[in-house]
């Protein structure tokens, strides 16, 4: 199902690496696509480009064949018009929480003073209220991982990227946040592409979920998820979330040998 | 993965970001150094007891009663001599600073510069000052510029070098998600690579101020009429050996207070630094 509001759209996305004189290939021919205001995850086996795919979309990459569309528009410049986010919050550490949320928007040529103004309005959807003048060192993990993710949404890009967002933190503390993103995801208005190792987490929160194969990548299948909204946590345990998510642990090649 | 520390956090509270507690840190800085105090002070009586006892003369060993007397007596030409040093010692640190943190700059910048830069500065430092300080003094003359030049060439280098290792080893995640922002060089330099190479710097730096004193004190022993070095100098030929070990106390002293002075500068200019520990992925 396309919509018209077509946000990215990769085409035929082909792309390779040397190493040690290695020919590596990344992506093997990848058509990926989300529309507006949509949740999209991508879930795959280490190593399968996931990441590779961001970073082009990003435009921190080229490349080699197929083209990528990025708000209607055909452009090799898209650096800086998506917001960007990896496992690693990488805060700065000598910046004030409310600081480093406001660097995309200082990069951008906002003033400090509106910046701040304008980071300070969402401390508290963030569970940052009171914690804006820490440090980041004085932060637990899911609260640094918050911040970096106001970095991220304070830019006012419709495209957001998240790269194994959750990925460094303990199972408790990932799943508050993601019971906490399933809450905020209706009022961010963003299309948001999740990459990410946890198929329940791919679930819960899209609304397509892209399988890819191991390297090189190359699309294995595409669901879709026909939850109702709002999602919760309980969802885990419906016979429909369940059905998805065996199709898509048999697509990744995870059932009947050892799930990671 | 998990972080390092394990941190099982539904909102912790953090640790806050404030200044300790100023009586208990009194409490605690007399408890640290108490013992200090007593080995020095138990040091220097066996010296003294030693010298006595053993009947050594002051030429060999002055005793450390003899180096007071020879501080507080000679004080007035002590204190000219130790202005004097410590005059060639901040001209030519300062000196050092500036063009350590320009040559970084530059090397950080370009491969090229680093190519043209590099070679040269690491060559100063392996000739022995000791060889091209007297040549210097055919080029600059005998007065104070000579020892400021002598003490820049030696302490410009670790200032050097650990800048552009600082400047370098910004994480290249960081310096990816900047470009991915939309940052341009520039912004990456001054948002991202020079806050992360302050602490680096202040390792130079606190190398450097040591190594300055013994560039003031080489360069005096080249040819100077004035500072500790040459005071040293004509003492011990005069044979005022008590006189030589005040103003050896002197330098050492002056050393101490340079790199605690350094020290205080990185607390105030990196208040950060040591504390990053206890995230994710560091």
């Amino acid at each position: 199902m396309e919509s018209t509001h077509t946000k990215i759209r990769t085409t035929s996305i082909h792309k390779a690496f040397y190493e040690n004189g290695a020919h590596l290939s990344a992506l093997a021919g990848v058509d990926f696509h989300a529309s507006d205001r949509e949740f999209v995850s991508i879930i795959g086996p280490s190593g399968c480009g996931k990441s590779t795919l961001l970073n082009i979309i990003a435009g921190l990459d080229q490349p080699d064949a197929g083209s990528v569309e990025l708000y209607g528009a055909t452009t090799a410049q898209r650096l800086g018009s998506v917001g960007y986010m990896q496992q690693k919050d990488l805060l700065m550490p000598w910046r004030s929480v409310l600081d480093n949320c406001i660097l995309g928007l200082e990069i951008q040529g906002v003033p400090r003073g509106e910046a701040r103004t304008r980071a300070r309005a969402l401390l508290a959807p963030f569970g940052l209220e009171g914690f804006e003048g820490y440090l980041p060192h004085a932060l637990s993990g899911g609260m640094r991982q918050r911040a970096a993710f106001l970095r991220t949404v304070l830019l006012d890009h419709d495209v957001v990227l998240l790269d194994e967002p959750f990925g460094a933190l303990d199972a408790l503390t990932r799943s508050h946040m993601q019971s906490w993103l399933l809450g905020l995801r209706e009022d961010l208005k963003k299309t948001i592409v999740l990459v990410t190792h946890d198929v329940d987490e791919a679930v819960l929160l899209s609304d397509r979920v892209y399988v890819l194969t191991a390297s090189p990548g190359t699309v294995r299948t595409v669901a879709e998820v026909k939850l109702p909204k709002p999602r919760s946590m309980e969802m885990v345990g419906d016979s429909a979330f369940v059905k998805l998510k065996l199709e898509l642990l048999s697509a990744l090649g995870s059932l009947g040998s050892r799930v990671r | 993965m998990k972080g390092p520390t394990g941190m099982n956090d539904v909102e912790r509270a953090p640790g806050p970001y404030a200044a300790p507690r100023v009586g208990a840190g009194i409490r605690t800085s007399l408890v640290r150094w108490a013992p200090v105090a007593v080995i020095a002070i138990a040091a220097v009586g066996i010296w003294e007891a030693v010298v006595a006892l053993e009947d050594i003369p002051n030429w060999k060993l002055p005793a450390p009663s003899a180096i007071a007397d020879a501080l507080w007596g000679d004080r007035g030409d002590l204190a000219r001599h130790t202005w004097v040093t410590l005059k060639e010692v901040l001209i030519g640190f300062g000196i050092a600073l500036g063009a350590g943190l320009l040559l970084a700059t530059l090397i950080h910048m370009s491969r090229t510069m680093e190519r043209v830069i590099y070679p040269p500065a690491i060559a100063s430092q392996t000739l022995p000052i000791i060889v091209i300080a007297p040549l210097l003094l055919a080029w600059v003359g005998y007065g104070l510029q000579h020892k400021v030049v002598v003490v820049a060439l030696i302490s410009f280098f670790p200032i050097l070098v650990n800048t552009v290792d600082g400047l370098r080893s910004t994480d290249g995640d960081l310096l990816n998600l900047m470009r991915a922002l939309g940052a341009n060089r520039w912004q990456m330099f001054i948002k991202a690579q020079v806050p992360h190479g302050l602490p680096y710097m202040f390792s130079g730096i606190k190398i450097a101020v040591t190594a300055s004193v013994i560039g003031a004190v080489v360069g005096e022993w080249v040819g100077s009429s004035e500072g500790l070095g040459y005071l040293a100098l004509r003492s011990k030929s005069q044979f005022l050996t008590e006189r030589v070990y005040a103003a050896i106390f002197l330098l050492g002293v002056m050393g101490v207070v340079l790199f605690l002075a350094a020290g205080l500068a990185q607390r105030v200019l990196v208040p950060w630094h040591g504390r990053q520990r206890g995230g994710p992925n560091t």
